[in-house]
Parts: C-alpha cells; structure tokens; sequence
C-alpha cells in the first residue's frame, strides 16, 4: 500500500455489526460492533475487562474473524483476504501487553523475524533491525536475549519489531500493562513519536485512561458493545 | 540471521531430546548400512572372486539357500561341447561349519581346473593330484581357523592335512578351505555331484553371443540356470532371501525413526505453540511455519543420517573382522550405500515432519497466542 493510494484522513477500518462468539454462541464476545478509524488517528479502546476490546483488536489484525457483521480495511473485508499473512506482514504491527518475543533469538533477531516474508536480504534485514532498535534507544542491546532485559526494554523491542515492515497501522493491546509508570511513560511516549512523526494509524487498547486521554479518538466498551466515543473536544468539554 | 538460523535453533532448544532422537535415528541408519552393506558385500565379494578366476557364465541351480543344488557332473561335458564354450570346470562349493569357525566356504575343483589357476602358493604347495587327501588354505581361512602348514582341518568326519597357504586375491576365494572336487564329493557323500560349472568363452565374445550360450545351456538344463558371471548373486535365492531380510529389517529401523523423530517434532510443536503463534501474528506464513518444521525434522534426520553412517561403518568393520564373517564378505561401504543411508534418513525427517508441520501451520494465531 502506498501513501498515494492512502489518503489522508480516509477510512482505514470499518466495522459494522461486528459479533464475535465461542462456545458456539454461549459467549458473546462482541454484540454488534459499529466504527471507523480514519488515517493518521490515535483511537483508545478502553473498557472493563472483558469487555471485547482485546478480542476487537484481535479482529483488526486478523488474528482472529467474526462470528457476524463485517470488518474492512481500506475498503477490503479483512476475512475475505486470500492471505491475511500479508496483511498481518506489510499492513500492519502489533505490540502484545506480554510482549510475545521468541526466548531464543536475540534482540536484533527478533526484530528481523518478520522480515522473512518480504524478500529482504540477509544484510538488510540486520540494517534495518539495527536502524529500528536505535530509533527506540536499545542499540546497546542488539545481541541481547529477551530474558535479559528489562520489562521496558523488551517492550520496546516489541516495537521495534512491529515497524520491521515499515506498517502504516499500528495495533497495540494494553502495551504498558505489564511495565511499572516509568518503563510506561516511556512507551507511551514513543508509540506517540510514531503516531506524530511518521503519521501512523494507532489503536491502542488499555486500561490506563491516562493514555487514553492522548489519543484523537476514545471508543469506549462494555459488554461486546461501542457504548460512548469521545472525541479531543468532548475532552475538553 | 537466516532462515537457517531459525531451523537450528527450534532444534537446540531442548538439547537433551533433540540429541536422544538423533541417536535414536543413528541407531536406525546404523542398523540399515551394517545389514545393507553386509548383503551387498556378500554381492561384490562373490562378484569379486568369479572376476579374479575369470569366469564368463556360471552353470548352476540358484533354488536352493545361499549355496546351490548339487546336480550331475556330467552336464559338463555337454557344456564344453557347445560352441563358443572355451573352457568349462566343475566346482562343489559347500558352506561348513569348520572347528571352531561356524560357516566356512568349501570348495572341491576339479583337478587341473582353470579355478587353480590365480592360487597363489604363499607357503606349501598345492594338492599333488586329485586323490591327495589334503587342503590348501586361503590365507585369511588360515587366520581364522588358526591353522598354519602341517596341522589338520576336520571336514565332516575326515582330518585332513593342510599342504598350503595360498592367495586367491579376493576375499572369497581367501576365506575358503579349497581341496580337489573329488576327496570333497568323497567326504561329503557328493560322488558325481557338483553345484557349479565354471565357463570360459574366447575372449572378445560378444555379450549377445554369451547370452545365446546361456539359453542353449539353459536348454540342456532345464531345472538350472546358466547365467553370466556378473548376474549370477543375484539370482540365489538364499541370496535374495537374505537382502529381502537385511531390508526387512532396516525398514523396522526406519519406522522406528520415523516414529521418533515424529514424537520430537510433535512435542516440539506443542511445546512451540505459542511461539508459533507469535511467527503467525507477525505475518509469517502457514507454508513457511510447514517448511520451517519440515527444514527442522529434515535437518534432524540428515545429521542423525551421518551419524549413523559413521556407527554402520563402525559396525562394518567390527564385522568384518569377526572369525563367523571374516573371509566369507567383504562388507560394502561404497558411497552410494553411505549416501543412500543419508538420503533415506532425510526422508525419515522430512515424512516425520509432515504431520506435526501440517498441525501447526493450521493454529489459530489468537489461540496459539493465549496460550
């Protein structure tokens, strides 16, 4: 996708009627789930827990498909895609609260491990692991394991490793909710750089309302249910 | 990094296992190129001996065990009549048990044989005639049986004095107990019996022109088979029998591999699930996670493949030197039977593999990662 056919401003995402249900249909994750999330936004989904907004941005990075309604992205219906790899791959990143780093790879090559699947050469996948890693402040730790870091640090790795294919949505559930308010901050402020600097769509899923209170656009859930959205202005308000 | 890099490393996460099955699959491959190479080399080591004497067809009836049925020697002299025949000798080769040795090559030639001729004599002499109840010694029979110039070997019921050492220049004819064809067909109840008509064509004959001398042989003798020098192993039945054993048994080795190198990749995928999970969610592909399990299971079996090459080697050469093997074969390491064991091991990996790559390829990526 490139930034031409992007648009600013256009939707990237739209849901509607969205269900999601297990145990064929005794729980309802979701209930009918309508939104847009527009180019270049800062949306938080926020909610109690269980409220559906884990499984919501599990549905937006094709983790995971609805039981009912529809889910487009830039105009495609995601569960229609002949490979959601590519979409997972070159569409998008995403950063898990548990940071899901692979225990025996270190730093640099866990940030390269998605770049197999985009034709990279060997040296360019170290360079721009490398390049990535430095942006978020860890270059000192390239041949590091996860298991040496810190909380934060691996979290930032995590990051690095979701930019690896240069996506221009990223998707974060609950980022700083294994992290103490320091190695948070800190994250939350260069999720923000990346949403300010390189323009890119960022949903972010979290308890924190601090965090929530940064972003363009707050959707909030309860019971599989969108039952307010707040926008900059009602904010202030 | 490369993609190899992360084969290696779904294998040297759990060391401990991974070595075990590599063992397991070495064991299998080890097993494999000891009986196989054991078989072939029986094929060669005959191949060999009728090579050194010069023997073009071979007249005999292969359906019986490893040695073929006796018939009446006088089916020689209609083979030496035919044209093209230059030269015919009868052989009654049994295999005995001698003292302490448990299978020995016994060979009875006909007196002024051209089967006399490649002997060389290292120390004695040969037979004097056809009725000197004597034997002379391949040097490795010697080595087994502990036998030297002077001393007796006892044949059935008989002692029979040792004339000589000789060298056959293959390792069949080395390991054998030679005497002449009548004192053995005298000891062994054999009289007028023989298992083998050894053939000469003129030199430069055809092949096409052998093959006609076979099927006229063939015709003179309906329930044997003459059959070129080059063929003549393989059509035993013994023979068969026991290459048809010594894979039988190797494909029991090979399904143990198989199994054990399906459990490790199983385990490992389960094991793996979640990190699998995180290769989907980050956009790998469910073929690359296939070919990234098949790349492991193969590079397992390949490694375990080398292994076992080494321990059948090893194998072959405790073989080679025990007194029931020494001087019957000369096992067969050729590089096609070392490089058939490798690739049969990669394809235990690869079968092996298929399964568990399959079911992990299929993870839901939401679930693997919950879990």
């Amino acid at each position: 996708m490139n930034e031409a056919s992007k648009g600013v401003g256009s939707v990237v995402y739209e849901a509607r009627g969205l269900k999601k249900n297990y145990d064929g249909g005794q729980v309802a994750a979701l209930r009918g789930v309508d939104f847009d999330i527009r180019e270049g936004e800062f949306v938080a989904i926020v909610g109690p827990s269980g409220c559906g907004k884990s499984t919501l941005l599990q549905m937006l990075g094709s983790l995971d498909k609805p039981s009912e309604g529809s889910l487009s992205y830039r105009g495609r219906l995601i569960s229609a895609l002949e490979d959601p790899s590519d979409y997972r791959s070159t569409e998008i990143g995403f950063v898990f609260q548990s940071f899901h780093l692979l225990p025996t790879f270190t730093v640099s090559e866990n940030v390269q491990i998605p770049m197999f699947e985009t034709g990279l050469s060997r040296g360019e996948r170290e360079v721009r692991a490398h390049e990535l890693l430095v942006s978020v402040g860890l270059s000192h730790r390239l041949k590091h394991f996860p298991s040496e870091l810190s909380g934060g640090e691996r979290q930032r790795v995590a990051i690095a490793r979701s930019l690896a294919n240069r996506p221009s949505v990223l998707l974060a559930d609950e980022p700083t909710g294994n992290l103490d308010s320091e190695n948070a901050a800190h994250v939350v402020e260069l999720l923000l750089k990346l949403h300010q600097e390189l323009g890119m769509t960022l949903v972010l899923v979290t308890h924190d309302l601090g965090i929530a209170a940064l972003a363009t656009r707050t959707i909030r859930m309860k019971d599989g249910r969108v039952v307010d959205e707040t926008t900059p202005l009602t904010h202030a308000s | 990094m490369t993609f190899f890099t992360v084969v290696v490393r779904g294998l040297i996460r759990r060391p401990v296992r991974t070595g075990l099955t590599l063992l397991g699959i070495s064991i299998g491959i080890g097993a494999v190129v000891t009986l196989v190479g054991m078989s072939w080399g029986y094929e060669k080591s005959i191949g060999k001996q009728l090579d050194v004497i010069g023997i073009d067809v071979v007249v005999s009836n292969m359906s019986g065990g490893l040695m073929p049925k006796v018939f009446d020697e006088t089916l020689q002299d209609k083979v030496a009549a035919l044209p093209k025949v230059a030269d015919t000798t009868t052989v009654l080769m049994l295999m005995l048990s001698i003292e302490d040795a448990p299978m020995m090559m016994v060979s009875g030639r006909e007196w002024g044989g051209f089967t006399w001729e490649k002997l060389e004599v290292l120390e004695g002499r040969l037979p004097k005639d056809d009725k000197e109840f004597a034997v002379v010694l391949g040097k490795l029979a010697a080595e087994v049986l502990k036998k030297k110039v002077g001393d007796t070997v006892q044949i059935e019921a008989d002692e029979l004095p040792v004339v000589g050492i000789v060298d056959g220049h293959a390792v069949v004819e080395n390991g054998a107990v030679i005497l002449s064809l009548s004192v053995l067909q005298e000891i062994s109840s054999n009289q007028g019996k023989v298992n083998f008509i050894d053939v000469r064509v003129p030199e430069g004959t055809p092949e096409k022109e052998v093959m006609e001398l076979c099927e006229t042989v063939n015709g003179l003798f309906p329930e044997g088979r003459a059959k070129l020098a080059s063929e003549v192993v393989g059509t035993s039945q013994g023979y068969r029998l026991a290459r048809a054993m010594s894979w039988s048994t190797s494909l029991l080795a090979i399904i143990v591999g198989v199994l054990g190198v399906m459990n490790t990749m199983l385990m490992t995928v389960f094991e793996r699930t979640h990190e699998i999970g995180i290769l989907l969610a980050v956009g790998w592909k469910r073929r690359r996670i296939l070919y990234m399990v098949l790349c492991e299971s193969a590079l397992l079996g390949f490694l375990g493949g080398v292994t076992g090459v080494g321990l059948g080697a090893l194998g072959l050469k405790i073989l080679e030197f025990t007194p029931a093997i020494r001087g019957l074969l000369e096992p067969d390491l050729s590089p096609k039977l070392l490089l058939t064991s490798v690739a049969i091991a990669v394809v235990v990996g690869v079968v092996s593999g298929l399964y568990p790559g399959w079911r992990s390829s299929r993870l839901s990526p939401s679930r693997a990662l919950n879990l």
